[in-house]
Formats: structure tokens, C-alpha cells, sequence
């Protein structure tokens, strides 16, 4: 799920950035910083959309470093356990597939996949049905479920299923191409 | 003890056997020297016969008691009639004294004179020999019909007035041939030797037991015999006389269906279920399916044949009839592996959950929690789920789910089950692959299958085996100094990432190794190492490297592999070390997403800060090269800043090329540049010299001035 959200980070600047553009420097350092980053409890921050408000510097005894607290507004993607998601097959291997929606890795164990879908091995391993209609491989567009997540101080981490009602393949590249 | 009781008992009974044949005592003797002329034809003349048989049999009693030992044995197998005979036996040696030698002869006919008095007998005074065998035999088979009452046992146990039962130290091993010498010298010195008995027990060493009444007399006795201590004597209490000489069996609780483990033999370790049971003989059939079959046809050709001749049953199972002793049936944990050879080999396919039932009868107790979720497996409130509200001995309180208006439901252990839902994460916390956490995918019975968070594998355990747990620790991910992804040095020439770790617990031995993967660029290989070889962590060592378009390249840096068998793969740089890169892509799954490549064959990607600083012309501080310059410059008053900003890894990383001078050592006052930096020693090039010298100095840094 995305969120819109005020965070704050205290920021270090370089004393040869002071100047004239030293809120751009500030505001790009802190772009470079934060986004694509993923805290356990917020989860991956996507975008910085726009400064709140960017404190007064305090200047750190002996380095000459200024440190700025900035309150920011951002996007931020964190999956919960039961979201319904999108996501892209990265890996099929015989215990099950791998999917990526956006930052998150969800793992769908051959356990989570219906039991009609058999694993075939090959050059590109997959999971179909008994009738061949449905085919699960790397670049199908799969809506799963997330059962269950890992959350890490750096990671998240999910597993999902598509053992679900109107859950499964939403678009297969092999049929679109 | 009933040993003397025993002796008494053991000559009385001699006595009508003697009596018997006492009609025609003397008279036989004389007519002796006749008798043996006759010898043959005696059978014919039944009084003669007689009278030689009576002079026989005297004489021969006189002589030895051989003939009764050797008959009696045949006859009887019970255990106290063995000790009366053998008392008998001793008796008519040292009633004799000494015993003349018979010669051969002598011998034979006695013998057979022995065999024809029976024979004789039998026709005869048949009447006599039943009464007598009534007498022998009867009241055994009586004691045998009904058990012993534990009043007749209890009269049965020594009293004071009984001889006292002396231990006796010998030396450790001669137990037997102690024994054998007292019974020797009480051939050879009769009733000179007062001991009543002397007994060596099998299972205990040092010490033989000598039944007599008084200290002196097994003084006496053991005087002359070097291989006993007389000194160390020591009267065995009454009470616990009896435990000298029973036999105490451990009870084993066995029942059929239940899984133990061989203690010993070919098939030491294996697990093996048992089919019957006899309590009599004390055995127990066992079927177990020997896997370690190949490895004892490989250990010899001798071994082979038994392989030939092992009975099998139709299933591939071998069945095997052992005692009591050699199998293990406590505290027994079956692997899922084990369980799965037996299933398969049975063809059992709807058995899956009958065997897995069984199992739990067997199982150990499961370990509750408070707040673990259960499902109740037994009984009418089956398959209800609930939540463990309190533990308590042998009962488990749970509060239902649903529906009830009580307030919780007292369960025994056994009717619950854990219970877990897929997408639950868990730790295991019992056997193999204890300690590792993953998500549940499936749960199926008592089975849950797991995922393991740092292998992606699928690991089945028990639901016992299992407790959920919020925080997201990954599983064994550190022995000792070692962690999870660490680049160790193997031996001189080799390294290697670590990229699994296991501690495996077999047969109470414990052993931890780690799989390695090996720095050689382009090539996947894995080696098992046990802790002990690994020679040391090659942490904070930071070589520079560049890629194949030249670029610097440091760690977390993200590649990409465009050449050798990785080619096109993509990852974050975890290490390098001389020119290899070990990179990890969490889409790769063999090798924990591991793989090794030259620095050359990649290039960099975006990604890492430093690589934007590079082509930015090297204009911030965070490139660790450029800080140097920086320093050199502005030499003294900025290292230590640098010091304080950077952790010491940087600092080391930093010194590669540094220009430095030499505090202390032999080279005191030299200056140079650091070449390389391995753990605390520092490779130093000598600005005077024109010589690379080694140092170690990484623990006082303070010795080196930039």
C-alpha cells in the first residue's frame, strides 16, 4: 500500500555547499539519500515530493559539518499482510516463483500455487495447468495475495499466494507477443 | 542366598541314588575283579549284574563325581538345579579328598555301566526311578506353575545366621580365574577350606564374592593366591546381598508400532520400528531399512555375504530380531527423511497420516506456550482452534475461537497440536535445521513446510518442532567469529565466501560446518568446511580494484558480469578480494545468490555513490583516495579528523598507498608507501631502500605518521 507521509531526517552538509543554492544541495543530497531506501517501519520510500520545512543548522564542533533536521513529504510503498498485489514473475524455479512488485520481492512458494499447476522444467521453466491454458513464467504478470511479511531494518521481504479466488496470471507475455 | 540351603538340598538328594544302589555294597567289591571278566555277558544275570553295578558304582563314587556332573547336566537346565549340582559336584570332591585318577578305562566302564544301570532301571524298579524323578523333578514344576508369593521370596533372603558374603579384590580381569583357583584348592584341600562359595560375576570388575562365615576363613582360603588381595576384604551388608547376585533389568517400556534406534551393531544409529515384541525371551523384532548398506558393502568383501543372507521382508524392509538391550527406544526423534524412507517403502498412500498418528503417539511431549495457537487433533472438540491460555503440568488451557461461553478448555498435551497458518513466520526449534526461521507455506497434518528466509528452501518439520516468532532473525547466521557472507581464507591459496552454515547434530555429536564458495572467478564451487579450517575472517580488508572500462569499484557497488558463465548477471558487490569480485543477486538462487568473478570480466553499473563521484571528476570527499591527497596536503592536522569520521575499515582502506614513515622497529625513521594492508600487517615500499619490507602495525596506528 502507498502512503503519503511527513518524515524527518537530520541531514549533514558540507561546509563548501553553503551558499547561495544551499537548499538545492540540501533537498538533492537528501533526494539522493532517501529514495529507494526502505525502513522496516515505513517501508520503501519512492519519491520525495515536496519539503516541509528545513530547520536551523547546527554547526558540529570540529569538522565544520552543519546539520540540518528536514521534514519532508514522501510516497512510501509498504506491503501488508492480506494486500492484494501486482507483480511481475522475476524467477520460476521448482519450488515456486519469484515476483517483484515494484521494490518488493514476494516469493510464491509451489505450495501457494494451485495444485492443478504443474512445474515444467526447461529453458524457460514455468508453471502451467493440466489443460495448458494458463502458464506461469518469468515476465507473466501475476496477481497475488501476501501472506506473510519479513520486515528487516533494511528489507521486506513477502510471501504471497495465488491459491485464491481471482487470483493467478492477469497477463501472459507468451500470449501478448 | 540359598547357596548353602542349595548344598544341603544337593546331597540329599544324592542320597537315595546311593542307598539305591547299596543292596549288594560289599559283596559287590569282592566279586569285583569277577564282574569285570563278565562284563559283557553280565546283562544276562540280573543279581550279578547287580552286585557288579552296586561295587561299580561304589567305587565309583568314591572316586569322582564326574559321572553325575555329566549326567545331571544333561538332564537338567534349570538354574538352581545346575547350582545343586554343581555343589554336588564339589561336595563328592571334598568328601573324596583326594580323588584317585581313574584310568582310562575305568573311566569307559563306568560310563557304561552308568548307562546300562539306567536302562536296567527302567525295567526294573520302575516305580522307584518315577518316585524319584517325582521327587526331583515334581516340586520344580509345582514352583514353576505357580509364581513365587512374595512371602516365600522374602523367607528366602539371607538372615544373620546365614554365611556372610565377603567381596573379595582381585586382580582386574582374573575375576574368573580367581574363582576357579578357590574351587581348586577346595578340591584339593576338602573340608580343609571353609568357604562355603566364591562366585565371579561377569559384570563386575575387580572383585570376586566368597560366601563364608567368618573373615579368617576367606583369609585362609585366599592365602597363596597372587592374584588376590587378601588385605582388601569387605564384608557385603545383609541387605544388599541379594543385590550381588540379581540381575537387574532396566525396564523398557516397548510397544509395537513405536520407533527405536539401534544401539549397536551394522546398524548402529538406524531407525527402526518395532513389530513384536517377545517379553519372554526378551527380544524384539524390528524392521528397519538399512541405509547405510552401501557403506558396508563397501568397507570389505567379508561383509558382503551378510548382505546375501539378510531375511527381507516383501517391502524392502529388514526385519530383525535383536534383544532388548540393543535398541534405544527413549527420547527417539525420527527425521522427516527417516519417516519418508519408511512411507515410501511401504507404498503406503493414504498412510501418510495414520503413520504421522502413530508418530504422535510416540512423540515427545510437545512444548506449549502461552499465546501459541493450537488445534485440538483428538476427541469430539476435534479441530478446533484456539489459543494457549496457560501451561501447567499435564494440562493446557485453551481458549476456544469460537462459540463457547467458557472460558478456556483443559487439554491434555496430547490432544493438541500446534497450529499455523501459511504465511506465519516461524523459528525452528528442534533438530537439523534448528534455529533457522522462515515462513509457513503449507501446513499438512503434524507437518508444516517451511521457507526458509536465508536458503529460499523448503524444509518439513513437525508442528512441534516449530514456534512463531515476530522478529525476522535468519536462522544460524553466525558460528563463533564467523557470520553468515563472510570472505574467510581457507588455506593459502584459497578463499571463499560463506554462504551456508549448519550445525548438525548426530548421535549426540555435535558438528558445525559451513558451505564455502570458493573465490575462483567463473566457476561455482562449493566446499563443505568444518569450522576448524577456516583460518581466519578477511574483513576490513579492502583491495582496489577497477572494472573492465576502468572504473573504480568498491563494495555494494552494483555490476554487471559481461563475460563468463555469470554473463549478464547483475549484483551488488559483497567483497573483493585480489581482483575477484563476489557479487550477490537476489535473483540467483544457487550459492545463497553467490557468485565469484574476476573484476575485469564486469562493469560497473550505476549505483554506489562513489561511482558518481568518479565520473564527476572525483570532486567530493566520500572517495577515500581523494581524502588522501586531501591529507597529504594538508598533512598533521586533518588525520585525525579523518580518523574519527571514518571507521577504522576506512582508515585502512585509506592507507593503501599512503605516504608514511616508520616509528618504531628496525626501520625506525624509514619512509614510504603502503603497498598492502593484510589483517594487521602492512606491506610497506621503502623510499631509500627500493625494497618492500612487512610490517605489523594496525594495532598501534599511532605508530604511523601520515
Amino acid at each position: 500500500m502507498f502512503f503519503h507521509i511527513v518524515l524527518e531526517r537530520n541531514m549533514q552538509l558540507h561546509p563548501r555547499h553553503f551558499g547561495r543554492d544551499l537548499r538545492d544541495k540540501l533537498v538533492s543530497k537528501l533526494m539522493k539519500d532517501v529514495e529507494g531506501t526502505c525502513s522496516g517501519r515505513h517501508g520503501f520510500v519512492v519519491a520525495i515530493t515536496g519539503i516541509e520545512s528545513v530547520g536551523k543548522g547546527l554547526i558540529r564542533d570540529g569538522t565544520g559539518f552543519v546539520t540540518f533536521p528536514v521534514k519532508y513529504l514522501c510516497v512510501v510503498f509498504r506491503p501488508f499482510k492480506g494486500e492484494i498485489l501486482e507483480a511481475v514473475v522475476t524467477m520460476v524455479n521448482k519450488m515456486g516463483f519469484f515476483a517483484e512488485a515494484g521494490p518488493v520481492q514476494i516469493f510464491v512458494s509451489n505450495h501457494l500455487i494451485p495444485d492443478d499447476m504443474e512445474f515444467q522444467s526447461g529453458d524457460v521453466p514455468n508453471y502451467t495447468t493440466s489443460d495448458g491454458s494458463v502458464k506461469i513464467q518469468k515476465d507473466s504478470e501475476v496477481r497475488l495475495k501476501i501472506i506473510g511479511t519479513r520486515v528487516d531494518a533494511t528489507e521486506i521481504f513477502c510471501i504471497g499466494t495465488i491459491k485464491d479466488d481471482f487470483l493467478g496470471v492477469i497477463s501472459d507475455p507468451g500470449s501478448t507477443s | 542366598m540359598g547357596r548353602s540351603r542349595g548344598k544341603k538340598k544337593g546331597s540329599e538328594e544324592f542320597e537315595p541314588r546311593e542307598v539305591d544302589d547299596f543292596d549288594g555294597g560289599k559283596a559287590g567289591r569282592k566279586k569285583r575283579r569277577r564282574s569285570e571278566f563278565v562284563d559283557d555277558v553280565a546283562e544276562e544275570e540280573e543279581e550279578e549284574e547287580r552286585e557288579y553295578r552296586a561295587g561299580k558304582r561304589r567305587r565309583s563314587k568314591r572316586k569322582s563325581g564326574l559321572q553325575y556332573l555329566d549326567w545331571e547336566a544333561v538332564v537338567d537346565d534349570d538354574e538352581e538345579e545346575d547350582q545343586e549340582d554343581e555343589e554336588g559336584f564339589d561336595d563328592d570332591f571334598i568328601e573324596n579328598g583326594s580323588a584317585d585318577i581313574l584310568d582310562k578305562d575305568d573311566a569307559i566302564q563306568t560310563h557304561r555301566s552308568f548307562l546300562v544301570d539306567s536302562e536296567d532301571d527302567e525295567e526294573e524298579d520302575i516305580e522307584a526311578l518315577e518316585k524319584r524323578v517325582q521327587e526331583r523333578y515334581g516340586k520344580r514344576d509345582l514352583e514353576l506353575d505357580e509364581e513365587p508369593t512374595e512371602v516365600e521370596q522374602q523367607a528366602l533372603l539371607p538372615t544373620i545366621r546365614d554365611p556372610k558374603l565377603w567381596r573379595v579384590t582381585c586382580v582386574n580381569g582374573h575375576e574368573r580365574e580367581v574363582a576357579f583357583c578357590l574351587m581348586q584348592k577346595s578340591i584339593d584341600e576338602g573340608s580343609q577350606l571353609q568357604i562355603r562359595s566364591a562366585v565371579a560375576l561377569d559384570h563386575i570388575k575387580n572383585y570376586i564374592y566368597v560366601e563364608a562365615d567368618k573373615e579368617a576363613h576367606v583369609k585362609e582360603a585366599c592365602k597363596g593366591l597372587c592374584k588376590i588381595n587378601s588385605k582388601q576384604i569387605m564384608l557385603v551388608p545383609l541387605k544388599e546381598m541379594t543385590d550381588v547376585l540379581s540381575v537387574k533389568t532396566k525396564a523398557v517400556h516397548l510397544s509395537r508400532g513405536a520407533w527405536v534406534r539401534m544401539r549397536n551393531g551394522m546398524y548402529k544409529g538406524e531407525l527402526a520400528k518395532v513389530v513384536d515384541i517377545d517379553n519372554v525371551r526378551q527380544k524384539v523384532t524390528v524392521k528397519l531399512f538399512p541405509s547405510n548398506n552401501l557403506r558396508a558393502l563397501g568397507d570389505g568383501v567379508s561383509k558382503k555375504n551378510d548382505f546375501h543372507i539378510t531375511p527381507r521382508s516383501k517391502d524392502g524392509f529388514l526385519l530383525k530380531e535383536v534383544s532388548f538391550r540393543s535398541v534405544n527406544a527413549c527420547s527417539v526423534h525420527p527425521t522427516i527423511d527417516e519417516l519418508e524412507k519408511f512411507l515410501h517403502s511401504s507404498h503406503i498412500e493414504d498412510g501418510d497420516m495414520a503413520n504421522l498418528l502413530s508418530l504422535s503417539t510416540n512423540r515427545k511431549k510437545a512444548q506449549f506456550f502461552k499465546g501459541d495457537r493450537v488445534i485440538v487433533v483428538k476427541g469430539d472438540l476435534k479441530n478446533l482452534k484456539g489459543w494457549v491460555e496457560k501451561v501447567e503440568e499435564d494440562n493446557i488451557h485453551v481458549k476456544p475461537d469460537v462459540g463457547y461461553h467458557l472460558d478456556y478448555l483443559v487439554m491434555s498435551p496430547k490432544e493438541l497440536c500446534k497450529y499455523f497458518e501459511p504465511g506465519n513466520h516461524v523459528k525452528i526449534i528442534c533438530g537439523a535445521a534448528e534455529g533457522t526461521t522462515g515462513f509457513v507455506a503449507s501446513v499438512e497434518g503434524h507437518l508444516v513446510n517451511i521457507i526458509s528466509d536465508t536458503t529460499k528452501e523448503l524444509l518439513q518439520v513437525f508442528a512441534d518442532h516449530v514456534m512463531e516468532i515476530s522478529e525476522a532473525a535468519s536462522g544460524v547466521d553466525q558460528i563463533e567469529d564467523f557470520e553468515l557472507h563472510n570472505l574467510v581464507q581457507l588455506d593459502d591459496s584459497s578463499f571463499g565466501v560463506i554462504i551456508h552454515i549448519e550445525n548438525e547434530s548426530f548421535q549426540a555429536s555435535f558438528m558445525i560446518w559451513c558451505k564455502v564458495l570458493k573465490g575462483i572467478p567463473g566457476k561455482a564451487v562449493v566446499e563443505i568446511v568444518k569450522l576448524g579450517n577456516i583460518r581466519c575472517k578477511l574483513d576490513g580488508i579492502k583491495y582496489q580494484t577497477k572494472d573492465q572500462l576502468n572504473h573504480q569499484l568498491s563494495v555494494n557497488d552494483l555490476v554487471k558480469v559481461v563475460e563468463g558463465v555469470w554473463r549478464g548477471r547483475t549484483g551488488k558487490i559483497l567483497h573483493i578480494y585480489k581482483g575477484n569480485l563476489f557479487i550477490y543477486d537476489h535473483h540467483h538462487l544457487e550459492n545463497a545468490g553467490f557468485m565469484c568473478a574476476k573484476s575485469q570480466s564486469c562493469i560497473l553499473l550505476a549505483g554506489g555513490s562513489r561511482a558518481t563521484n568518479n565520473w564527476n571528476g572525483e570532486n567530493t570527499s566520500s572517495c577515500s583516495r581523494v581524502h588522501l591527497s586531501q591529507q597529504r596536503s594538508s598533512r598533521g592536522c586533518s588525520s585525525m579528523n579523518a580518523r574519527g569520521r571514518y571507521g577504522v575499515q576506512q582508515e585502512r582502506d585509506a592507507l593503501i598507498g599512503a605516504f608514511i614513515k616508520i616509528r618504531e622497529g628496525v626501520y625506525k625513521g624509514h619512509k614510504g608507501r603502503v603497498k598492502n594492508i593484510k589483517g594487521k600487517n602492512v606491506q610497506v615500499e621503502l623510499e631509500a631502500q627500493m625494497r618492500v619490507v612487512l610490517g605489523k602495525f594496525f594495532d598501534e596506528l599511532s605508530n604511523l605518521l601520515f
